[in-house]
């Protein structure tokens, strides 16, 4: 006999959602938290506009997830916070999590494992940002947990990389909290964050965004002292000529987001190039039958009420999983496409309510999304604009489509010129 | 003629809005909270504040806090101000008011977590 | 013999006439004014002949830019004056703390002092960590003098000062069959001529069996299986510490900033912490080691700076490569004289690619530049073709110290008597370090006519690193102090009980980079972006003080500033 049915490792809002849904499904689930509280990223997100999806509220960050953890404390949920897996094994029929925490190690077993790890900051050596090593080169992640939780400034007056929503999130903070934002500098034509919070981070600041501009050294060997900033050509390549150099004591970077799946890949799951997450079935099950993914660390989403919704059909689905057979098919996608979840289906489940999240390569206007079965048009729908920061979600009825394991299920997206 | 984006919702519904005859004609939203929002911006705006207040607690030297309805933009530095002079002493939990009406715009400033009550 | 009028006549060619060369006091001193820096190197390899002990005391003055000024400490105060060590190290690198281990072995009383704020900042800590085979040292130098002695060492070395070593062997590789005779005859020379015993050939096929990543381009290469990989800051950090350990003493912060010499003889150091009157000084001050010397009026090499940029790829990389590798006869733009680079597997068990060589006036500027990493790159992947620059984690630069002669300068003043110089220690000097310590060691306790000191204890404990325990030894650990059960760095598995031993250990160097080089906080693949701000607050409740007063590095480089909240009270 396993100690859980479900162990759900990482206790933020994807995997505190995927514990509520299998608690409720009559799992026995065992939640571990490497930090001291649940929550995950949530508590330092301290602005606000989550919700709006799952509460019909904008909430604050840490009001969402506390919602979350309401319900974790009222179940029978165990949880284990200030608990690190060291490792995880696959056992005979189930999974075998290595854990340290003060009390010491202890080995735990499971009939099956949700990776709800969430995801990490590219770094600025990542970007390869060049020059000397001083103190004061954050990711914006870094910036905010000095600024919301430890109650400190990472800066006076600073520069930042990447229009990413944390970074825009946090030019807003950092100026409400009196520092001085002197430009947001961004090596795409276009804005890697949401367009909401370009208004309202931004423009109501009276801060500059200048795109196709990058970041590309650092100055001062001790607190930094300046930043040299490029224009980029349209391979994002720096034009040396255009090189300024900016007087600040900070530079904060929001370069993008990695998810985290160390942890999985030691496990044997396949990741998908695309999204750097694993590749899964509408069930969000790996190709590990029994280790399932969600959240940020299934691909990085841009509203949490997303990391939850994945959380939660995760948390349902490896509560029901007995270990059945598989047959899965692949979905493709086409060159216009960032990514597509999920990458697969598997035929014996129900894939009456798949849920579908895309993002697009490039901004693009008018555009059709279509599903094409053995190379035949099988669905499409029209989109009035697509744009790779604003994920698209979509819930097809996939069981009503003839896919045998042979089929050749493909999306692709045609713009409408 | 007036271009604004839309923060409601993530959607980020691009407005544009003209006034004719003292009345407001939007176009560009997908629901009604973008013609509010349209006609609030061309008239008094309003947003919102989340920052957090010190605390006297070394395991949570800062609170989590927001206003607990939108406010006058012009007024977002002057209720900083309010929020930077308090140090919370008691373990208060969420929505439980930091500031009453504050600087008497009638919000409140609620705080966000119950941070202080897990310890 | 050293021929004054012929290197005249070269100078006079290349630079016509702007450069002169004089031979005095058994130095040929070069003058003139160049504006190109390559150009004044250039002068001063022409006038050295390699390994000569005539050296080249290069004075021509570079118009080209500003002169750099020396980074300094902001400390001011009177701790040391007056302080009369019997020896008194200056440099705490490879050298400076492998000698003052070495002289704790004698009943000496040993000081060594370093101006910046951790140990081993300099090409000590900044380079691949390689301990080098000497396959391409020739007979006669001193580098080849101390390198086979010193690369036997290193297990038991490691062994009592607790510092991650592997014996990874290297592999110089080529790509072309036909060279195979030629290459084979050199093998055997360095073999029997040279000393390099384990020298031998090892086909492509036989090395891809072992190391699959190996290019199915590479033919044969040149196998040296002694050479390996030491965590080069460990190894300066844990031979200070085992000296502090024996009774020396070890001041950071502290910089040297004239001495008073008198009839060949230095009479006083004066420092930024007060003046100090040692009887003997040794000059380990790596890039600065000719100023030093000239301060104590017994400048006769000049060094010239030379800068190497390393990577560090993701840990994930290091699995699947266990061994250091190079490509040989690579032709790279901008290549000088390097030792070559290549993909090596570090102590830590990441890769590590690089270093490159590039000539430079200034002898503190460790910043990196985009073009070195694409240097070392395109020449790595010749010899890996998976490798690639998207698994890079983080990258760094030293600057070596070589003198014109490219050899060791290890050897008492010439005109200052109290004086010992360990200085152009460049690559193979941190393989080297621990023979040529026990050398000066044992000649300047000699000259002071020291007695051995009995109770000298070798042995040098690190903190845990419980991520490599087995279950069985962690849990045990754990009960004994639970902070080694909280994880503060996931990505190298960093528990706070690690850093607060970081913190406890004989030297302390409260600062995030301090804690991240000795139990490694910050090393992995997100860089710190999740722990440092944990770090942070560790080390200021260590401490007793706001987070405000933790610094990344030195004195002037707070981590975070004050906010501007709670200014009224109670609400």
């Amino acid at each position: 006999m396993h100690d859980y049915d479900v162990i759900v490792i990482g206790g933020g809002p994807a995997g505190l959602a995927a514990a509520v849904a299998a608690n409720e499904s009559g799992a026995k689930v065992l939640i571990v938290e490497r930090e001291e509280r649940l929550g995950g990223m949530l508590k330092q997100c301290i602005h606000d506009g989550f919700g709006l999806r799952t509460f019909g509220e904008r909430l604050a960050g840490p009001e969402y997830v506390e919602r979350y953890m309401d319900r974790v404390a009222q179940s029978d949920i165990e949880v284990a916070c200030n608990t690190f897996v060291t490792r995880a094994e696959k056992t005979d029929g189930g999974f075998a999590v290595t854990l340290v925490s003060r009390e010491g190690l202890r080995t735990v077993t499971g009939k099956s494992l949700i990776l709800a790890t969430g995801c990490r900051e590219r770094s600025a050596k990542q970007v390869f940002i060049h020059g000397t090593r001083p103190a004061g080169v954050f990711t914006a992640g870094t910036a905010q947990h000095f600024t919301n939780r430890l109650g400190v400034m990472p800066t006076k007056k600073c520069v930042i990389l990447g229009s990413g929503d944390i970074g825009l999130i946090m030019a807003r903070r950092l100026t409400l909290e009196g520092a001085e934002v002197l430009s947001v500098y961004e090596i795409n034509p276009t804005p890697s964050g949401l367009t909401r919070n370009i208004y309202q981070c931004l423009t109501d600041y009276n801060i500059p965004l200048h795109l196709s501009h990058t970041v590309t050294r650092v100055f001062g060997k001790d607190r930094l002292e300046a930043v040299e900033v490029c224009e980029v050509d349209e391979n994002y390549k720096p034009i040396p000529e255009t090189a300024e150099r900016i007087e600040c004591d900070a530079l904060i970077v929001s370069v993008g987001l990695i998810p985290e799946n160390e942890l999985a890949q030691s496990l044997g799951v396949e990741l998908d190039r695309h999204t750097g997450g694993p590749v899964c079935d509408a069930q969000l099950m790996t190709k590990v039958p029994g280790i399932f993914s969600c959240g940020n660390a299934l691909h990085v989403n841009d509203l949490v009420d997303f990391v939850s919704e994945s959380g939660a059909e995760a948390g349902k689905n490896a509560a029901a999983w007995c270990g059945a057979k598989q047959r899965r098919v692949d979905i493709s996608i086409g060159d216009e496409f960032l990514y597509l979840v999920p990458q697969q289906l598997d035929l014996d489940s129900d894939n009456s309510k798949t849920v579908f999240y895309f993002r697009s390569k490039k901004v693009v206007e008018k555009s059709v999304l279509r599903l094409k079965i053995n190379g035949e048009e099988a669905w499409k729908k029209t989109y009035p604009f697509l744009r790779p920061p604003e994920m698209q979600q979509l819930t097809l009825d996939m069981s009503k489509f003839d896919i045998d394991e042979n089929s050749d299920v493909r999306f692709e997206i045609e713009v409408v010129k | 003629m007036k271009q604004l984006v839309c923060i409601g919702c993530p959607r980020g519904c691009r407005l544009t809005i003209e006034e004719k005859d003292g009345e407001f004609i939007v176009s560009g939203n997908s629901c009604p909270r973008g013609k509010a929002f349209a006609v609030s911006e061309m008239t008094m705006p309003k947003r919102t504040i989340c920052s957090t207040v010190k605390t006297s607690f070394p395991d949570a030297p800062v609170l989590p806090v927001r206003v607990s309805d939108d406010i006058p933009k012009d007024k977002i530095f002057d209720v900083m101000r309010e929020i930077n002079a308090v140090t919370l002493t008691e373990r208060i939990g969420r929505g439980d008011a930091v500031i009453k009406n504050v600087l008497g715009l009638g919000v409140d400033v609620i705080a966000t977590s119950d941070l202080l009550k897990q310890k | 013999m050293m021929n004054i009028n012929s290197i005249n006549r070269k100078l006079n060619k290349k630079f016509g006439g702007a450069v002169t060369a004089e031979l005095t006091d058994n130095c040929i001193v070069l003058r003139g004014e160049l504006g190109d820096w390559n150009a004044i190197v250039d002068a001063g390899l022409t006038a050295a002949t390699p390994h000569s002990d005539i050296h080249v005391v290069n004075d021509i003055v570079y118009t080209g830019a500003q002169p750099e000024k020396m980074h300094m400490p902001t400390l001011n105060d009177k701790a040391l004056d007056g302080d009369k060590p019997d020896v008194l190290v200056i440099g705490g690198g490879i050298s400076g703390c492998s000698v003052a281990r070495e002289l704790s072995r004698y009943k000496l009383n040993v000081l060594l002092i370093e101006k910046e704020a951790d140990l081993a900042l300099g090409a000590s800590g900044r380079n691949d960590g390689e301990v080098h085979p000497g396959v391409d040292l020739s007979k006669g130098s001193l580098k080849h003098k101390y390198i086979r002695r010193a690369n036997h060492m290193y297990e038991e070395l490691c062994r009592e000062l607790d510092v991650p070593f592997k014996r990874t062997g290297q592999y110089a590789c080529f790509t072309h069959k036909s060279w195979l005779p030629f290459v084979s005859l050199y093998a055997k020379w360095r073999r029997d001529h040279d000393g390099i015993e384990d020298t031998r050939i090892v086909m492509g096929d036989e090395i891809r069996k072992k190391e699959p990543k190996i290019s199915p381009d590479v033919a044969f290469a040149l196998s040296n299986p002694s050479s390996g990989s030491v965590s080069p800051y460990n190894l300066v950090i844990a031979y200070a510490e085992n000296a502090v350990h024996n009774g020396a003493r070890v001041s950071l912060n502290t910089a040297v900033t004239g001495m008073d010499v008198h009839a060949g003889e230095i009479k006083a150091v004066y420092t930024n912490r007060g003046t100090i009157y040692p009887r003997e000084v040794i000059n380990c001050a790596g890039v600065y080691s000719d100023v030093v010397a000239q301060m104590a009026q017994d400048r006769f090499f000049s060094i010239h700076p030379r800068r190497g940029t390393n990577s560090i790829l993701d840990k994930k990389t290091g699995a699947s490569f266990g061994t250091i590798a190079s490509v040989v006869g690579a032709k790279t733009p901008g290549h000088t004289h390097t030792k070559g680079g290549g993909i090596l597997h570090t102590a830590h068990d990441n890769l590590l690619i690089g270093p490159d060589a590039v000539e430079t006036p200034e002898r503190e500027n460790t910043a990196t530049n985009a073009d070195s990493i694409a240097r070392v790159f395109a020449k790595q992947k010749i010899t890996m073709p998976t490798l690639t620059e998207k698994d890079i984690i983080t990258y760094f630069t030293g600057v070596r110290a070589p003198t014109y002669e490219e050899d060791f300068i290890i050897e008492p003043g010439r005109k200052t008597k109290n004086i010992y110089h360990v200085a152009g220690i460049q690559s193979p000097g941190l393989t080297t370090a621990p023979a040529v310590a026990q050398d000066v060691a044992a000649y300047v306790a000699g000259l002071l006519g020291a007695e051995k000191n009995e109770s000298f204890d070798p042995v040098r404990k690190a903190p845990p690193h419980l991520a490599q325990m087995n279950d069985a030894e962690r849990a045990e650990l754990i009960k004994k102090n639970p902070d080694y059960g909280v994880i503060v760095c996931r990505c190298e598995e960093v528990s706070r009980g690690e850093i607060l031993d970081a913190l406890r250990s004989p030297i302390c160097v409260p600062t995030i980079d301090g804690v991240k080089k000795r139990v490694r906080p910050g090393m992995g693949r997100c860089q710190g972006g999740f722990c440092s701000p944990i770090v942070t607050k560790i080390i200021a409740e260590y401490l007793g003080v706001p987070l405000t007063e933790v610094k990344k590095s030195s004195e002037q480089s707070p981590v975070v500033f004050e906010s501007k909240k709670g200014g009224r009270g109670n609400a």
